[in-house]
């Protein structure tokens, strides 16, 4: 799931935290990996804190797809620097994983025009120099 | 028998320096018992709810000399809250729990030499976990967040920018009569078309204000509240809404409310429906949250709340006037106290320039979260079933 987009601005450096080792392991290797409680039958959003099945406070990891569907989305302008440069505005979006769990998340190579409820989309991963890979979504 | 509201007390508000928010809130607290023609002393509840600095808290009892109450705690479902203390406060009069409560918010995010949105704005080189991934992509403040709810009621229902506009523009035009407002020159619609993005699909015209200062409320019994020094605001009813949207296949997210359970809840209390309803104070942290609201609480049809913006009715003249403080668009940002103190306003029948031709029934909402909790009030100024 390499990507031909280029690589996008702003985002930072992601550190993990406690809770995130087995998602950012995955971006690393262009997995995407989320939450599922095997219990319940139920996939979970990877930041899902509890499984709203059986109250498990430690559900388990699995592989997703990587496929999706478009929610909804907003086009964010970022404030300008102090050298009076203003960023590129990002495509922000709620995305839905065939699995069922909903993603903040941000689009690549994306066409304003193309934007709607219901467009396919595909993960993909950013690897920057510094901190962790980026999940980010594309049209399929 | 019903509760009701006796004093209202609020300090200067925008851009007031130098006070902590427990000093705002204790000065409202007393701005609110002299307006009732109450002594401190006679306060034997309190209620304390603060914006995002986390202060105060119960301490705030301490801070006004309050001793011997009966209720006293801290509460918060953020915007809802407002409505939420006034629901507790009414229930504990009328179980006789307590006879006199003062309900307070109070917040200060503005700091000299900051601009308004950095109060409200992450930034950082560095991020850590989900949540620091999430604002790391770009969702880093409120305003994307309400931007995705909006953009995805427009793709569902033909909602346009042009719609919100239309609420922004009537919200100045009572902004423009309230002495007490923020932001009173009038705006037009290509005003609002040309304001900056902040996140697609809203403009900077689509988003509250940002505000310090602190508003307080007294609530105790019809009776009581008669011999008091002001007219009495009536509490007829109220409800709550928390629809949990979960993030996943299936969510209403954005598209409806707690305003569709918590409405019919307070209006079945009330005795009423939405045609009784003489007025709106709609919680308004971005234009699109008004016309949503308005669809919940039965108004209009579900998908034409921007239909019903754009028809007038919300503004100077219109049916259904809406707002008529400014709202936190245009007036000052108080969480759920600013609906509430201008509903008391209204009431009262003491918004000068911009009162009401009719407020015999005035509903008041609040809204907290990303759309996930919601609180009514139903007020009048006269008694329930009279
Ligand atoms: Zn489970």
């Amino acid at each position: 799931m390499a990507t031909d987009t280029p690589a996008p601005t702003g985002i930072g450096v992601l550190r993990r935290d406690f809770r995130t080792d087995p998602f950012f392991d995955g971006a690393a290797a262009d997995r995407l990996v989320i939450r599922r409680c095997a219990d319940c039958d139920l996939w979970l959003a990877p930041d899902a804190t509890c499984c709203p099945g059986c109250g498990s406070e430690e559900p388990g990891w699995a592989d997703a797809a990587g496929d999706a569907t478009l929610v909804t989305w907003t086009v964010v302008h970022g404030r300008p620097a102090e050298d009076g440069t203003v960023p590129p505005p990002a495509v922000l979006a709620l995305v839905e994983l065939t699995e069922g769990p909903w993603l903040h998340t941000r689009l690549v190579g994306v066409e304003r025009a193309a934007l709607r409820e219901g467009l396919p989309l595909t993960a993909v991963f950013e690897h920057p120099g510094e901190g962790e890979s980026y999940l980010l979504f594309r049209p399929a | 028998m019903n509760a009701a509201i006796a004093g209202l007390g609020m300090t200067e508000l925008g851009k007031v320096y130098g006070r902590s928010p427990r000093r705002l809130a204790a000065d409202a607290v007393r701005l609110a018992a002299a307006d009732a023609g109450l002594a401190l002393t006679e306060l034997d509840g309190l209620l304390v709810s603060h914006g995002l600095g986390g202060s105060p808290g119960i301490e705030l009892a301490d801070t006004l000399g309050l001793r011997d109450l009966r209720l006293l705690t801290q509460m918060n479902s953020f915007g809802a809250t407002a409505g939420a203390m006034v629901s507790y406060a009414a229930a504990s009069v009328l179980s006789g729990a307590a006879t006199t409560v003062a309900c307070v918010f109070s917040d200060a995010p503005l700091k000299p030499e900051q601009s308004a949105g950095s109060a409200y704005h992450r930034d950082a080189r560095e991020w850590y976990g989900f949540g620091g991934m999430t604002a790391a992509l770009g969702l880093r403040s409120v305003n994307a967040f309400y931007a995705l709810a909006a953009q995805r009621h427009m793709a569902r229902y033909g909602t346009t920018s042009e719609q919100l506009g239309a609420i922004a523009v009537s919200t100045r035009q009572w902004a423009a009569r309230n002495p007490l407002a923020q932001m009173r020159e009038p705006i037009t619609l290509a005003d609002h078309q040309a304001s900056r993005w902040v996140a697609e699909p809203l403009h900077l015209l689509d988003c509250c204000l940002v505000s310090n200062g602190a508003i307080a409320v007294i609530v105790t019994s019809a009776d009581r509240a008669a011999d008091l020094a002001r007219p009495p605001v009536h509490v007829w009813g109220w409800g709550q809404g928390h629809p949990g949207h979960r993030k996943e296949r299936g969510s209403e997210f954005g598209l409806t409310t707690g305003a569709a359970v918590s409405g019919p809840v307070a209006m079945k209390m009330a005795g009423i429906t939405p045609a009784d309803v003489d007025v709106c104070q709609l919680y308004d942290c971005y234009t699109y949250t008004v016309l949503v609201s308005l669809e919940d609480y039965g108004f209009c049809a579900k998908g034409e709340g921007g239909a019903f913006a754009e028809s007038g009715a919300l503004a100077p003249g219109g049916a259904l006037p809406t707002n008529t403080g400014g709202g936190q668009l245009s007036g000052y940002y108080m969480w759920g106290m600013t609906p509430l103190s201008e509903a008391v306003i209204q009431a009262r029948g003491d918004g000068g320039e911009r009162q009401a031709p009719a407020n015999d029934v005035i509903l008041v909402s609040g809204n907290g979260g990303i759309l996930d909790h919601h609180s009514t009030l139903i007020v009048s100024p006269h008694r329930k079933g009279a």
